[in-house]
Formats: structure tokens, C-alpha cells, sequence
């Protein structure tokens, strides 16, 4: 089980007697209104995976926190504070409220089961928001994200220069093209066997695309997930440079392969610019798809294994990409596709959203190391995925439950007899007869 | 009035009737207005916007479909867990229904007093007499089994505060003294009745029945876990509904 951090010990300006402790000036109208709507009936503790790994401490059941800011809502701004002016409320509370709720990946299952409906990732991101302004977030090395993505445009202290550097030799990247690829920051950065599997098989497939290469910013995810999109304004400059950039190209078709820039530019650049891009956006599973349906995916090898596949967070319950990732695995040749218990909608986090992963990693691998379990539950060989954030993080949580180190995750997971995590794009380019080898690493 | 048309067979004093109503639903109304400025941040406008914008937005379904199967038939509850849909079903049933009955009645004897037609009031009553025996029925079904998972299930018990408590024992109250009001009826027309009715009793207890009914269910709703039942409706309606 995770173990709490040291508490940070945050200076907050003192609330003047009377005067509301909290404020709601960035949580929207509707999903202030959730907090009143929820009828406490429980189903979300039911399925929380963050709940689970953290042993059912209530403090982080999404109930909880529903009751909690509904109790600060109704001191600061119910009858009795338009009567008689806010109730105060004590620091160490709010501050525990703050820390709780960053313990949270918003993977959003919580709402997916919601018998209300209610929009728990909108609810979560926007307090945590509220909960940074004032001062008491975000959590551990969240803190780190405004300064590196607003200043490097990217979380990995990486120059932009180094963006282009995992390109091998073989590998041909259009002057012009309707389609383009956006590498993200950790397929091109971190995880380069994503970035060159998905480039080798676009050519194998003669898709010729563009790249936006040292002009690609972060999509900004890490920033809104941690509730900091205001620092900086840094989300929402980089979801105009990057739209702006890409249509400049002329493109119609966007290709992803990480889940997280999937989800930035499906919601959240549309919702930070104030209008939809002038392209489609498309998660490359989807994309393969759809290749496959029209027959245009010839396989030139076998895989002769047992596949289940963890619905990305960012991808499904978030966009709704739920069948094209299956359609893709499905079709491979001597694939024995099968499904874990939890599955599209209803699937179990695996632990690296939200923040969580750079706050609190000894609770992402918790959460992965579930995962994982339901994974080895249906016996699989292989637990694929269509994220570089749950690759890496489930192959963190499978090296946990064996007890070993076994995978450098800038290159395609290697495994001595055991369950190997990889991402669907790699087994796309290897059953095409493509290497995934990566450009080798400049010397340090 | 004539005493013996009115619901419960003659609450004498209709004003002192139609005053805790006004009252109660001046007071929900305040409570409302009151909310909705907290949810749009100061602003009743505000809120009103945004929740135009996002049940509007595109791509949601039908109101209608999110109306029936969403809030009406609670299809997010079912797919769950049947036992609580069950549960909850009965509670909303029985509890919308007398609701629905309660103002239809409500409507004839308003209309009756400021002479805007002519109604055969104890007729309409009787004709209610079953409708609202099954409706309080069901409800008092569904509260029994609510209370009963509440104490015998831990999981649930454990998690269980007063704000859970006084929604549940709200109602019940209401439903146990509607029953006994029922009971005290001379003229009666239900499955059982105090032995010895007795008219004056029967008056008292319709009159504390209904007083409580307004001020606990329509009043004390907006301060309450009671909002719910307006904010969770809402909340799948901004959302476009869907499973």
C-alpha cells in the first residue's frame, strides 16, 4: 500500500472571520451543482481503484470527497453564511480535502457508474484547480510540471532541438501531406519504440504524414489533469500553437498514438481555444481500424499468444475509443484475444493518471500492480495497451508483482518467460515485419 | 368549504392549509435561488446559462430519452444493482405519486374555493382513496427495505451519517403519519382503520400530516440531501443522459 507523504506545510493567507474559506470561481456552474446531486448511495467506492490500493481509506473514497467540498460549500455559502456570514473551516481540513484529492488518478470510473451520472473527472479537475489557486496544491512533483512544460514545452527538461532525434534513417517523413503525426513528449522523448513503430508502419502502410518535429509543444495534459492550467496560461498557448501549427500544414487528419495528447486534443484544446480544429483528430488504433475494415493491413507474421488489452483511461471512458484497439488486436494472426474482468467503461486504472504517477508513485504502482493481477487472472501473455503512461506503468506494476526489473521502456518490453506489457502500435509493427529497434541513444 | 369534501376527510381550516403551503414553498423557492447562486458562482443567471449550454450541447440524446429511461426508469441505477433500483423505484414511485395525486386534489379544492368551477370533491377524493393507498404502500416498502440495508448491511451501515438519516427518516415519518391519519378516518375507504375512529383526531393528525409533508418534502428539500432529487435530474440532463 502506498504510504502517505510527509505533509507540506503550505502558508495560506489568513480568512478574515465571516468571509468564505473556500471560493468556486473556477469550478463551472454544473459541476458545482453535482456536488449536490450526488445521492451518497456509495457505487463509486465500490469500483475506485485508487480506494482499493489505498486499502478502502475512506478519506479517498469519491463519496468522501463529494461530501466534504458539498460541507465547505455549504459553510462558505449556504443560508446560515448569507444569514449570519461563513462558517470557518480549519486549515488542516481543507489541506487534507487538497491532499486526498490529488490522491486521485481521475480515471473517471467513479462517474461511469455514477447513478446520477455525475461528471466526476470535470468535478475533480476543476477543484483541484480551485484547490491550487489557494494555495494548497497541487501534490509532490506535480509542482514541477508549470515551469518545465511552460519553459521547455515539454516535462522532460528535453530540448525542443532533441525532438526529431528519434527518427532512424529508414524511416520517411512527408514535406506535405493530409495526415499528420503527433509524436507526444514521451513516445518521442522517453519511449521511443512508440514513435518509431508507429512511423515504420505508417510507411509500411503508405500513409505518407507530416510532423510538426521541433514545433510540436506538450499537449498541456499533465497541467489540466493537476488542476495548473492557469499557471502560465500554459495549456492553453500550447493547444494554439500546436492547432495553429498543424493547420498551417494544411492537414485534415491528426494521427495519436498516446492516449493522453489523444484526449488534450479531442476535449481539451477545443475546450481551451474556444473552437474545434480545422482537422480531425484520430487515435492511431482507430485509425488501424479502420485500414483493417477497408483490408488494406496485410500480416505478414503470427503472434501465437494470449492478448488482453487495458483500455487507456485517456482513451476509452474519457473519448469513448473503446472497439478499434480490439479490432486491431483481434485481427492478428494467432492472437487468443481475451477480455479481464473490468473492461471498456468499466475497466480499472492503472494507476500513472492524473498526476499520480510524478505525485505519488508508490500509489501508481499499487494501482498498476491490480491491474496487472487482472491481467495474470485470465492468464494472458501479453497485456497490451494504446498509452505510453499505462505501458510504462503497468510494466512498473507487472516488475512489482514479479518481483524483478525487466524492461527499459525506451525500447520494445523484453521478458524471460513472463507476461510481457507492450503497447498494440509495437505488435502492429512487429507482426508487419517491421523492426522496432530504436536509433541508437547518443552517448551521455 | 364544506368539511366533509376536504382531503382527509375535512381539514377545517383550508387557509391555514394553503398558508404552510405558500409558506413552504416560499421557503423552497428562497432555498433554490439560494443554491443556484452557489452554483453559479454568485450568479442565478450564470447558472441558469450554464446548464442551458450543456444540456443543449451537441451530441447529447433526445431530453425526452434522458427524461424516460434516464430519470424516470433510473437505467444508470439498474445496470448496478437491481436490489437498490428495486429499493429506490418504490421509494420514487410511491413518493411522486402521492405527490402528483396530492396536487391534483390540492388543484380541485383550490379551484372549488375561488369558485372557478364545480367539483364533486368527496367523490374525487374516494376516487383517490386506492391510487394513494398503493402509493404509500410502496413507499413505506421501499423505506423499510431502506432502512433495513442501512442497519444490517455494514458496509452501508458504516458509511452511514445523520444527512443520510434524515432523508430516510424524513420521509418515513411522513408516510407513518399519513397512514395513521388515514387510519383515524371515519369515513375511510382503505384496508384498515383504528378501531373507534375518531373525526376530531382524524382532522388533527391529517392537518400535522400534511404540515409536515410540505415543510419536510417541499421546504427542507433545497437544504438538504432532498436535493437530490432536483440536482440529480439536472445533472443527467446537462450531461445529455446516456448509460
Amino acid at each position: 500500500m502506498a504510504e502517505e507523504k510527509k505533509k507540506e506545510v503550505k502558508t495560506i493567507p489568513e480568512i478574515p472571520k465571516g468571509q468564505p474559506a473556500i471560493k468556486v470561481d473556477v469550478i463551472d456552474p454544473v459541476s458545482l451543482m453535482q456536488y449536490d446531486a450526488c445521492t451518497r448511495c456509495g457505487e463509486c467506492d465500490n469500483w475506485c481503484p485508487t480506494l482499493d490500493a489505498m486499502k478502502k481509506d475512506m478519506n479517498i473514497s469519491p463519496r468522501d470527497k463529494i461530501s466534504r467540498w458539498r460541507d465547505f460549500m455549504g459553510k462558505s455559502y449556504g443560508l446560515r453564511a448569507k444569514l449570519f456570514g461563513a462558517k470557518a473551516i480549519p486549515e488542516d481540513k481543507i489541506q487534507d480535502f487538497n491532499d486526498h484529492l490529488f490522491h486521485c488518478t481521475t480515471c473517471g470510473v467513479c462517474g461511469s457508474v455514477c447513478p446520477a451520472g455525475l461528471n466526476t473527472i470535470e468535478m475533480w479537475e476543476a477543484t483541484r484547480q480551485q484547490l491550487v489557486l489557494r494555495g494548497n496544491g497541487p501534490y509532490g512533483k506535480q509542482s514541477l510540471f508549470p515551469k518545465l512544460i511552460g519553459e521547455m514545452h515539454n516535462p522532460y527538461m528535453k530540448d525542443q532541438k532533441q525532438r526529431l532525434d528519434w527518427i532512424p534513417d529508414d524511416v520517411e517523413i512527408a514535406d506535405e501531406s493530409d495526415i499528420a503525426y503527433f509524436t507526444g513528449c514521451t513516445a518521442g522523448f522517453n519511449q521511443q519504440v512508440l514513435a518509431v513503430s508507429t512511423a515504420r508502419v505508417l510507411n509500411k502502410l503508405k500513409v505518407p504524414f507530416v510532423m510538426l518535429g521541433e514545433d510540436e509543444w506538450c499537449c498541456g495534459s499533465a497541467l489540466i489533469r493537476t488542476g495548473q492550467p492557469h499557471i502560465g496560461d500554459t495549456p492553453r498557448q500550447a493547444a494554439i500553437h500546436n492547432v495553429e501549427a498543424l493547420e498551417a500544414k494544411g492537414v485534415k487528419k491528426v494521427l495519436f498514438a498516446c492516449a493522453g495528447c489523444f484526449r488534450a486534443a479531442t476535449i481539451d484544446w477545443p475546450h481551451l481555444m474556444g473552437r474545434k480544429p480545422n482537422f480531425e483528430v484520430v487515435h492511431i488504433a482507430d485509425y488501424l481500424a479502420e485500414l483493417i475494415e477497408q483490408g488494406k493491413i496485410k500480416w505478414e507474421g503470427t503472434l501465437d499468444k494470449t492478448v488482453t488489452y487495458h483500455d487507456p483511461c485517456h482513451l476509452g471512458r474519457h473519448v469513448g475509443v473503446f472497439e478499434g484497439p480490439r479490432k486491431v488486436i483481434q485481427s492478428m494472426p494467432g492472437v487468443k484475444f481475451v477480455e479481464m474482468d473490468r473492461n471498456r467503461d468499466l475497466q480499472r486504472c492503472c494507476g500513472a493518471g492524473g498526476g499520480v504517477k510524478a505525485g505519488i508513485p508508490d500509489l501508481a504502482l499499487e494501482v498498476a500492480s491490480g491491474r496487472v493481477k487482472d491481467a495474470i487472472d485470465v492468464k494472458a501473455d501479453i497485456l497490451a495497451s494504446a498509452c505510453p503512461f499505462c505501458r510504462r506503468n503497468l510494466g512498473d506494476g507487472r516488475d512489482a508483482v514479479l518481483g524483478k526489473k525487466t524492461g527499459d521502456f525506451n525500447k520494445k518490453d523484453a521478458v524471460d518467460g513472463e507476461m510481457m506489457v507492450e503497447d498494440l502500435i509495437v505488435l502492429t509493427a512487429e507482426l508487419l515485419g517491421l523492426s522496432t529497434d530504436i536509433k541508437p541513444l547518443p552517448e551521455k | 368549504m364544506s368539511e366533509g369534501f376536504s382531503y382527509y376527510s375535512g381539514i377545517p381550516t383550508f387557509e391555514i392549509m394553503l398558508g404552510i403551503a405558500l409558506f413552504a414553498v416560499l421557503i423552497f423557492l428562497t432555498g433554490m435561488i439560494l443554491n443556484m447562486k452557489k452554483w453559479g458562482g454568485g450568479s442565478v443567471k450564470a447558472f441558469l446559462s450554464a446548464f442551458i449550454k450543456s444540456a443543449t450541447k451537441e451530441g447529447n440524446q433526445s431530453i425526452i430519452v434522458t427524461l424516460v429511461l434516464d430519470i424516470f426508469l433510473q437505467r444508470r441505477l439498474i445496470r448496478r444493482s437491481p436490489f437498490r433500483w428495486i429499493m429506490h423505484m418504490l421509494i420514487f414511485v410511491g413518493w411522486v405519486g402521492m405527490l402528483v395525486l396530492s396536487l391534483i386534489f390540492a388543484a380541485f379544492e383550490m379551484l372549488s374555493e375561488i369558485g372557478i368551477g364545480s367539483y364533486d370533491l368527496a367523490m374525487i377524493r374516494d376516487g383517490f382513496d386506492a391510487p394513494n393507498e398503493i402509493m404509500g404502500y410502496l413507499l413505506l416498502i421501499g423505506l423499510i427495505i431502506a432502512i433495513i440495508r442501512r442497519i444490517a448491511l455494514s458496509d452501508v451501515s458504516k458509511r452511514t451519517e445523520m444527512f443520510d438519516w434524515v432523508l430516510v427518516l424524513g420521509i418515513l415519518a411522513i408516510t407513518v403519519t399519513g397512514f395513521i391519519a388515514e387510519g383515524y378516518r371515519p369515513d375511510a375507504n382503505t384496508l384498515w382503520t383504528f378501531v373507534g375512529a375518531d373525526e376530531a383526531m382524524a382532522k388533527t393528525l391529517a392537518l400535522f400530516h400534511v404540515a409536515i409533508s410540505l415543510l419536510f418534502c417541499i421546504a427542507y428539500i433545497p437544504f438538504s440531501k432532498y436535493m437530490h432529487m432536483i440536482a440529480a435530474p439536472l445533472t443527467l440532463i446537462a450531461h445529455g443522459g446516456g448509460e
